[in-house]
């Protein structure tokens, strides 16, 4: 079994160097294709390993080697594979292998072809250390690697140049990709502040030393430490207030939007939470505030896709929104309902995603959906994935989605919090309305892309039958809600719901699928046919709000990045070019001057070098003499 | 009647002569060879006094640690096969720089290889005894051979340094020869060890300090002058500016080595006998050196000139250690010295090759900086090993001299003198400023004139003795231990 653990985890390293062996060179096919096949031996291995777990319901730890010691400090290389990691590994390494393989039609005419699967496989093994490691320190070697994949991935196209924001919100790919970095950088700041509180009380990183401690800390240490891994998992996770760099995300290319921010990257915050819950067990204030937050954050997200026009950013909206559903779940104590949307939501999102990315293909890379209408007819089978893929995002029985969010609506009313559960529910009908609004925008109507001059065309046979796994999943993944719940459930705590609720829950299901059936129905009211602009909304004060994301980005610039320039120029140009610099260029001319009046004792002189030599006796005397009395 | 004497041949243990009886005469059977013909091409002697050196070499290697012999004079301890050792490795490092593919006016005389054997051993003799008189012969041998050496070159300005450095030579030894006197007169004898055990009785008696004093400060003044110590140092750049730059880096490292032994021997009887002031004005001089030599490096237009006052900074970076008076310290000068032998004799050499019969680029100088201004696109490998030259005499790791200077610091640091080694560790930092300014014009500015001859001398002789010298610079951190383990044991096995 160990070896398994070892195959899973190197084969995407393995892909990720061999694809760098020809990073330099043209486009070579058989790169992909290798990379793809070591991505599907990671993933076998991966349901191997799940298979062996559920039937022997214990979990494998191994220890690669010593890692750090110094001192007391001691870090090793372990892994562990239970039913938290394996589940996150078998999502990871499915969704990535269905990448790898849609890559390759993908990205088929792009000359940095090869780079390109040298960085999705090197992203794939950091998330894999991820999720795999039994220690604080390897999650967050993992964490980090992930962040310099997607800064790498996002800015896949940095020879693009920036424009203004009018033009593109984004304004260019390298802006987006440090973005990106630095917000994960601002985030990363508050889990490090968490590992040292752990690392400080505990006096080990070890996860299982770690949770055994956990009684014996003080209510105060045990808020701070929840509270400020929750702030890494904010940044990754882009939670609200470090949300912005998601939707600039999506200037990579479309492969790396479907599995890296949607699928796999942007859930580690939710999986941290999830590995982490005997510490926010414990702190039920700062798991209110999850809670809070993600519900937040699920209607704020949904109410920005409502009105925008870009169809990668839609999708992007709607992640944010679903990472919301998942903090709710995580903070209200039903950590594997958690786990499960988390699992649903990475197919039937990978799957938009990808879905997209044909429609972009076909549109020759344009994105808005007010250009696009009656692709049915030329993309038939990609109109049927995203169709699937939307009805399971919307929450429609007996799609993959419907039984994972319904979960989650259904815990939020469980626990009382029914403030809480009244906003997730308008979110559900919200969300059914934007991912149908954009769906009849893209296929059905009038064909809009013909006043631009655009043959779309469908993608290659086999990108669309390698979608087709997720295409299954996203319907019959619900179907596996009951084994599911037995099996993680060994691990995580139990969550039930009371039986008021579950007496109410054929009602309180029949209200959130009112919402959602009602969200389609408006959509499709008013986009199957065509699509009519109505002036007057879009000039209205909340449509130009929810356009410009609250004008956050533009807040972001005014008040952080503008003053931070400022303050920056200021230091530079007053404290260390006039204090700093000119101190030590003084120290540095001073010894130049120095230098220039001892020249003279060099004078070439044979008599003045004689006159030196007697001079330099006396003075030997007379140090010599005072050092004596002295001494 | 005078009775004859009588000596046995066993207790003069003749063999502790043997190396200098072999320099000796290999310089003499070179002086019968040009007799028999003079026109013996250069090679042959070039070769010869290899194989003479190599042959010193292995007698030295043959030596027993801990003897004396012929009269108790010679005295053959740790310090003196080291730094003898020292010596004729150097020196072999420097014989093959002659075969150059210029030919220069010195080397076509055979008596450059004779006075050059004698000058050899001289410096022996001088390391091998605790003998002030011995001592007094040897330096003054291999000094009058050297100053020849110098005058050799044949260009006016090298006349002009061998005399400067001959007159000054010449009151350093008037110095050196009144402070034995002062010594023999106090205690009647001229062997160190016998002074040491004389003047440890008498060491309360006001007026002997008082002679001490006088003594002490006459022979520190010598010694000064041979380290090129400040205020004393004013001949070493004039005279290393006149000299060929293969024997300027070859004065830098070799009669250095051989007065600091001797220093060793004295001043080290001195603070041991706990005379503290002679640790103090020996600290005095060690830091005014590298601090005012550091200085003055700083503005010298001329990289020789430049590397003459690193040199001089540099010895009095190891005259520090003197001070301290511990096997640690003491070990640290010997194992400076074996680094930084192979550095700074492979910068000159890299002088060398860029030697030029007229001056091109300054009226004033052979090697003005802009001479060197962008080798790195004229001569990109010597430019590189140039700079790996320059980076390790500023002391960056893992090159060799940083090895030596962490070694000293330590020393100092050990022996509670925390103070020094700070005052090392700037003085450090200064240097770098110099020593870099030389990679910037190689690596940064564009070349001044024509590019065809920079590599003007260059030969495979002297290819090979480049490498090895950037071998060992680079390499020094693979040998580094065991070299620390040799001296060590050779140092505290001879009581220092």
């Amino acid at each position: 079994m160990e070896t398994l653990v070892y195959i899973a985890l190197f084969a995407p390293f393995v892909s990720s160097m061999f694809a760098a062996l020809f990073g330099m060179s043209p486009r070579k096919t058989f790169v992909g294709i290798v990379a793809s096949l070591l991505l599907l031996i990671s993933f076998a291995a991966s349901v191997m390993l799940m298979m062996h777990i559920y039937a022997t319901g214990t979990g494998i730890h191994v220890r690669m080697m010593d890692w750090i010691s110094a001192g007391d400090l001691s870090i090793p290389f372990g892994f562990l594979v239970d039913q938290v990691s394996v589940t996150m590994m078998v999502v990871v390494t499915l969704v990535s292998t269905v990448v790898h393989v849609y890559s390759i039609g993908y990205m088929d005419h792009d000359k940095s072809f090869n780079r390109f699967f040298s960085y999705l496989s090197a992203f794939v093994f950091s998330m894999m250390i991820l999720v795999m490691s039994d220690n604080f320190a390897g999650l967050f070697i993992g964490w980090e690697g992930v962040g310099v994949c997607s800064w790498l991935l996002i800015g896949f196209w940095y020879h693009k140049a920036d424009v203004t924001r009018e033009e593109n919100p984004s304004i260019s790919p390298s802006w987006a990709a440090n973005e990106a970095f630095i917000m994960n950088r601002i985030a990363d700041l508050g889990m490090l502040v968490g590992l040292f509180i752990v690392y400080w009380n505990v006096g080990s990183l070890q996860y299982d030393a770690v949770f055994s401690a956990l009684p014996h800390l003080s209510g105060t240490v045990l808020n701070a430490a929840a509270l400020a891994l929750f702030i890494g998992a904010m940044g990754k996770s882009a939670q609200f207030p470090l949300h912005t760099w998601l939707t600039d995300a999506m200037e990579g290319p479309t492969p790396v939007s479907a599995l890296i921010h949607a699928a796999t990257m942007v859930t580690a915050g939710v999986f941290l939470v999830i590995r982490a819950n005997p510490l926010f067990s414990v702190t039920p204030e700062v798991s209110y505030f999850i809670a809070a937050l993600g519900t937040f954050v699920a209607f704020f997200a949904a109410s920005m896709a409502l009105v925008n026009r870009d169809l990668k950013r839609i999708i992007a909206f709607s992640t944010l929104s679903q990472l919301g559903y998942m903090f709710a779940a995580a903070g209200l104590g039903a950590y594997w309902i958690a786990l499960f949307h988390l699992a649903a939501h990475a197919f039937f999102k990978a799957l938009l995603f990808l879905g997209a990315g044909n429609v972009m293909h076909a549109m020759n890379d344009e994105l808005d959906i007010f250009k696009m209408g009656g692709l049915k007819k030329t993309m038939k089978w990609t109109y049927l994935y995203m169709g699937v893929a939307s009805l399971a995002l919307a929450g429609i029985p007996f799609f993959a989605g419907f039984f994972s969010k319904d979960a989650i609506i259904e815990t939020a009313y469980n626990e009382g919090t029914l403030v809480l559960w009244a906003i997730l529910v308008v979110t559900a009908g919200m969300t059914a309305f934007y991912s149908f609004r954009q769906v009849f925008l893209t296929f059905e109507g009038d064909e809009r892309y013909k006043a631009f001059g655009i043959h779309p065309h469908e993608m290659y046979k086999f990108v669309l039958v390698a979608m087709s796994p997720l295409g299954i999943l996203a319907v019959i993944a619900g179907f596996g809600k009951g084994s599911f719940e037995h099996f993680v459930t060994k691990l995580l705590p139990e969550y039930h719901m009371s039986e008021h609720t579950h007496h109410i829950a054929w009602l309180l299901g029949l209200i959130v699928l009112a919402f959602a059936v009602s969200g389609i129905v408006l959509a499709y009211k008013k986009y199957a046919k065509k699509l009519v602009r109505d002036e007057k909304v879009e000039n209205s004060f909340i449509y130009k709000l929810l356009a410009n994301q609250y004008y956050i980005p533009k807040l972001y610039e005014e008040f952080i990045s503008k003053p931070y320039a400022m303050i920056s120029e200021h230091m530079w140009k007053d404290v260390d070019m006039k204090i700093v610099d000119a101190t030590v260029d003084g120290i540095a001319k001073f010894l130049y001057k120095s230098g220039d009046g001892a020249r003279k004792m060099q004078s070439g002189n044979l008599s003045n070098y004689l006159n030196w030599m007697a001079v330099g006796a006396v003075l030997l005397l007379v140090v010599a003499a005072f050092s004596a009395m002295l001494g | 009647m005078l009775q004859p004497i009588n000596v046995s041949l066993e207790s003069l243990n003749l063999i502790t002569l043997a190396p200098m009886l072999v320099a000796i005469a290999g310089g003499l059977i070179i002086l019968v060879l040009d007799l028999i013909n003079s026109k013996l091409h250069k090679t042959l002697y070039v070769m010869l006094t290899l194989l003479i050196l190599f042959i010193d070499f292995g007698a030295v290697l043959g030596l027993n640690v801990n003897e004396r012999g012929f009269f108790d004079v010679m005295l053959i301890d740790g310090v003196s096969i080291i730094s003898q050792l020292m010596i004729i490795v150097a020196s072999m490092l420097f014989i093959p720089l002659s075969l150059t593919s210029k030919r220069f006016h010195e080397y076509s005389y055979p008596e450059f290889f004779a006075l050059f054997l004698f000058m050899i051993a001289g410096f022996q003799f001088m390391v091998t005894s605790d003998n002030l008189i011995l001592i007094f012969v040897g330096l003054e041998t291999a000094s009058l051979a050297l100053y020849t050496l110098i005058a050799l070159h044949n260009r006016s300005n090298s006349f002009e340094a061998a005399v400067k450095y001959f007159t000054m030579g010449a009151l350093s030894a008037g110095f050196y020869a009144m402070g034995s006197a002062v010594i023999y007169g106090l205690t009647g004898s001229i062997e160190l060890y016998k002074v040491a055990a004389v003047l440890s009785l008498r060491m309360d008696e006001a007026s002997i300090m008082i002679a001490i004093f006088g003594a002490s400060v006459l022979l520190l003044t010598a010694f000064a002058f041979k380290l090129s110590l400040f205020p004393f140092h004013t001949w070493a750049p004039d005279v290393y500016e006149g000299a060929s730059a293969p024997l300027a880096g070859y004065m830098s490292v070799v009669p250095k080595v051989a007065a600091f032994v001797v220093s060793i021997r004295i001043f080290g009887m001195y603070i041991d006998l706990g005379i503290e002031w002679v640790r103090i004005i020996i600290l005095v001089l060690a830091v005014g050196t590298m601090t005012l030599a550091n200085i003055m490096a700083l503005v010298q237009e001329d990289v020789k000139r430049m590397l003459a006052y690193s040199s001089i900074s540099h010895a009095g970076f190891i005259m520090a250690a003197l001070a301290l008076d511990t096997t640690e310290g003491t070990t640290a000068i010997f194992l400076y010295y074996a680094l930084f032998m192979f550095t700074n004799l492979g910068a000159f050499a890299m002088l060398w090759i860029s030697r030029h019969k007229v001056r091109r680029f300054s009226d004033r100088y052979d090697n003005p900086y802009e001479k060197f201004a962008g080798l790195i696109n004229i001569m990109p490998m010597g430019a590189v090993i140039m700079a790996l030259f320059m980076l390790s005499l500023a002391g960056v790791p893992p090159f060799s001299v940083f090895w030596g200077k962490i070694y000293v610091m330590q020393a100092a640091v050990n022996s509670g003198y925390v103070w020094l080694a700070i005052v090392m560790g700037l003085n450090s930092a200064i240097a770098a400023y110099y020593y870099l300014k030389l990679i910037v014009f190689m690596f940064l500015k564009e070349p001044v004139k024509s590019v065809d001859t920079v590599y003007y001398n260059l030969s495979k002789p002297l290819m090979a003795v480049i490498g090895l010298a950037t071998v060992a610079t680079i390499g020094a951190i693979f040998y580094i231990q065991p070299l620390i383990s040799y001296i060590y044991y050779m140092i505290s096995a001879s009581g220092y």
